[in-house]
């Protein structure tokens, strides 16, 4: 069986070079069948294909789709320097 | 002399998907700030339809607006194609230069260009070995002589600097420590330090930190959208008591 750190760098460089995401700021972990991607990206859609592609990458394994949708705040808070 | 308010964000990656979005977080900028600075990383895969949504999202701001490319905006090797159409849009796009804005008759002088990697004193990549490395490093120091002859030859009331990676390790805190050498370089900071500067904005680490400092003590501030979770930072650069009630 290929060890999980070598999975998971696979996907870390799918989610970085496939077309449809060129995401590196997600983190990959593999545990045993399982994959959990963790970070935050600007909407949905992007969430979803970033799961689509590491599903790819990683047939056979279950997906878990950690990643959170930046909720854009309103500006606030200056700070004096 | 006024006190100038800066508002910053970087990695925005906009792209079709998000066309729109961010322009309605930008009404009434007028009112909370002097000036808006982008840190790179505009799009997410430097296409020139990214490059247009880019330009619609942030043209015609009644505030001027200051840009730097990153290496996002660098993907598509066009990046002096997005360059110009964001010229086009009335932003202005440093490369490795300076622009002095007028603004409320204080000079504010903005010095900057993508930045590079290399990694942070004591634990860098230096200019040894193959030319793969070689070039890594020499391209990074290239970049921090420009921006110290630019700082050098700058004549402003306030100097900013902005970038896209970072030039300290402070503001990577959230960051894997292995990836520390993509996400910036010393060489930046210890040029910035050099000739002086009033603040230096950055983008790049997605998973860093807000608020950190150069070894000269100059404040550094990480305006990444996911960092700072809010549509732009705003920073007030100003003397104690100065126009007390405006910041
Ligand atoms: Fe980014
Ligand atoms: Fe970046």
């Amino acid at each position: 069986m290929e060890a999980p750190q070598y999975v998971a760098a696979r996907v870390q460089s799918a989610l970085a070079e496939d077309d449809r995401t060129h995401e590196l700021g997600v983190r990959v972990d593999v545990r045993g069948d399982q994959l959990f991607l963790r970070g935050r990206v600007g909407c949905e859609e992007r969430r979803e294909l970033i799961a689509d592609v590491a599903g790819e990458a990683a047939p056979g394994l279950v997906v878990h789709n950690e990643i959170s949708v930046v909720d854009v705040r309103e500006p606030g808070g200056e700070e004096k320097l | 002399m006024s006190q100038l308010r800066i508002a910053a964000v970087g990695d925005v990656h906009l792209g079709e998907d998000l066309r729109g979005r961010y322009r309605s977080r930008l009404s009434g900028i007028e009112e909370k700030a002097d000036v808006l600075l982008l840190a790179g990383d505009l799009t997410r895969h430097g296409t020139l339809e990214e490059g247009e949504v880019v330009a619609e999202e942030f043209r015609d701001l009644p505030v001027p607006v200051v840009a730097v490319l990153g290496n996002h905006d660098h993907h598509s090797d066009k990046p002096a194609e997005i360059a110009t159409m964001l010229k086009d849009a009335g932003i202005s796009v440093l490369h490795d230069d300076a622009v002095v804005l007028d603004v409320k008759g204080v000079r504010l002088g903005v010095v900057g260009g993508k930045g590079f990697g290399g990694g942070f004193a004591g634990k860098c990549a230096s200019e040894f070995g193959e030319p793969e490395i070689k070039a890594f490093v020499n391209h990074t120091k290239r970049i921090a002589d420009r921006w110290r002859v630019a700082l050098k030859e700058l004549q402003a009331d306030r100097r900013v600097v902005l970038s896209h990676y970072s030039p300290v390790n402070d503001t990577l805190a959230g960051e894997p420590l292995e990836i520390y050498p993509f996400l910036g370089s010393y060489l930046l900071a210890e040029a910035v330090d050099s000739e002086g500067a009033d603040l230096i904005l950055h983008g790049h680490a997605h998973m860093g930190t807000e608020k950190g400092m150069t070894p000269g003590g100059i404040r550094v501030r990480n305006v990444a959208l996911p960092v700072l979770g809010r549509a732009y930072g705003v920073y007030c650069l100003g003397e104690d008591g100065e126009d007390p009630d405006h910041c």
